[in-house]
């Protein structure tokens, strides 16, 4: 089997289970809406305010959301004694990454249009003239947080406290990624052009280069026993 | 600008402290580990104890 | 062989107390407090320097599973936080009366905070992993990621502070550093790096005898 074949594999394998249960889906969908009201809450009813602080909420959102799904990559495997299963499988396991990181970022991308959505109807944001920089923001932004939140999801399957350790570890390692994605967002969301942001979307860019090219290289050796 | 003596210990103080205390740390779990090593009856008769360096 | 270590970085120690109070001279715009640099520089460049071995070490444990390197690695990290918490101190002393908080996002304070909170996690790792070699090979992995992750941090700190701020951002030290200045940070620095390696030899040394004990 061809790697392409084999992380292909992983992703329709894991697509479809997530469409017949929809169970991380509906899960994600109702926090997001919750993020809404905790937001509203936490920072009062203020709406300037809020829209001000929008990119940041944004990103916030996402990154919460992101954790909660992102650290279920491996759950199945696990809950279903299915983890040897990965550690068996034949030739490169870096398929498995492959696969892991495009379903997870396919996903990732689903619950963030949501909580776009819902931001802008409850926010009363036009998001419309900005929507295709958002979008390349939120790619780039996604594909970083997912690229290592993959890689750590497999380093704290197996590992004591893996809920309390997961967030602990891949916060900080994503704070450029979370500084890179709310300024290109400010930047987009005052309507300027997308030169503006550059700089961020190429440290981006970087970013995700750098991480998927370790991942690939590092993920074997997590998945040795 | 004023003097500020005091920050200026406070900092140097807090650097001591801390390294001194790591220091003590690893001395004192040092010695921990060898200890039980150094009083535990040798194998051989007439072997001599191990020498702390 | 590692007194010999010990007596060397405590000799350097007091050469380098000498070089920043005796030697060194009263900065004008800032006074006293200034020679907290003294303390503050050397400890960041010595961290860093920890952080690069836990790299190197890191990837050579992957490369050759050679225990040695996963106990430098571990040692190296744990003295690598010991000096980031002691970098951000010390900053957060000089910057009371320097700027009157004791905490600001400046560039270099921001990235050391991001610095420590990500090796300490490392040391969280492996303390949450109790199978010897599981914890060194997850643990390398995660030095290797954090590494790479460090000119990232610093990218997007100081792009996120110096972008559209005023050009007279106050930053510690003397923008143009006099001879005299300069040979007393490396005097400092010289005894901080003779500390780390004291630091770190007894580490292993103390891992090597923890896995003897265990096994």
């Amino acid at each position: 089997m061809t790697f392409a074949r084999r992380a292909w594999s992983v992703v329709w394998k894991d697509l479809l289970v997530e469409r017949r249960s929809k169970e991380t889906l509906n899960a994600l969908t109702f926090f997001s809406l919750l993020l809404l009201f905790v937001f509203q809450f936490a920072l009062g009813p203020d709406r300037e305010r809020l829209a001000a602080a929008l990119p940041g909420l944004l990103w916030l959102g996402f990154v919460l959301a992101g954790l909660l799904g992102l650290g279920r990559t491996f759950v199945l495997e696990r809950e279903n004694d299915c983890w040897e299963g990965l550690i068996l499988a034949p030739g490169d396991k870096s398929a498995i990454y492959v696969g892991k990181l495009a379903a997870n970022v396919t996903l990732m991308l689903v619950v963030e249009g949501l909580i776009l959505l819902l931001f802008a109807v409850f926010f009363n944001v036009d998001l419309g003239p900005a929507l295709a920089g958002l979008s390349l923001v939120m790619i780039l932004g996604t594909v970083g947080l997912a690229a290592v939140g993959t890689l750590f999801a497999a380093m704290t399957a197996q590992v004591r406290a893996r809920e309390l350790l997961f967030p602990v570890l891949l916060l900080p390692v994503q704070l450029p990624v979370l500084l890179g994605t709310v300024k290109a967002t400010e930047a987009v969301l005052l309507g300027e052009p997308l030169g503006a942001a550059g700089h961020w979307l190429g440290l981006l860019a970087a970013a995700d280069v750098i991480y998927i090219v370790t991942g690939l290289l590092t993920f074997d050796f997590l998945l040795e026993s | 600008m004023g003097d500020n003596w005091g920050f200026v210990l406070a900092a140097y103080a807090l650097a001591a402290i801390v390294l001194a205390g790591y220091w003590r740390h690893l001395v004192r779990r040092e010695r921990e580990l060898n200890a039980p090593v150094a009083s535990h009856p040798p194998g051989v008769p007439g072997a001599p104890p191990p020498r702390q360096r | 062989m590692t007194r010999v270590l010990g007596w060397l970085a405590a000799l350097a120690l007091l050469a380098g107390l000498g070089m920043a109070f005796a030697v060194a001279p009263r900065e004008a715009t800032q006074g006293t407090v200034q020679r907290i640099m003294y303390v503050h520089v050397p400890s960041v460049w010595v961290a860093y320097c920890a952080f690069v071995v836990v790299f190197v070490a890191s990837i050579a444990y992957l490369a050759t599973r050679a225990e040695a390197a996963d106990r430098l690695a571990h040692a190296s990290a744990e003295v690598g936080v010991l000096f980031t918490g002691l970098t951000i101190a010390t900053g957060s002393i000089w910057g009371k009366p320097t700027w009157g908080t004791w905490w600001t996002w400046d560039a270099r304070l921001t990235s050391v905070a991001v610095l420590f909170v990500m090796y300490v996690g490392y040391l969280l790792l492996r303390g949450m992993i109790d199978e010897g070699e599981r914890a060194a090979r997850y643990s390398a992995v995660l030095g290797v990621v954090a590494a790479l992750n460090i000119p990232l941090v610093h990218f997007s700190v100081l792009w996120w502070r110096t972008l559209h701020q005023p050009p007279s951002l106050m930053k510690p030290g003397p923008s143009s550093m006099p001879p005299v200045i300069v040979r007393a940070l490396l005097v400092n620095f010289a005894a901080f790096a003779l500390l780390y390696v004291y630091f770190v030899a007894k580490r292993v040394r103390l891992l090597r005898l923890e896995a003897e004990a265990g096994a």
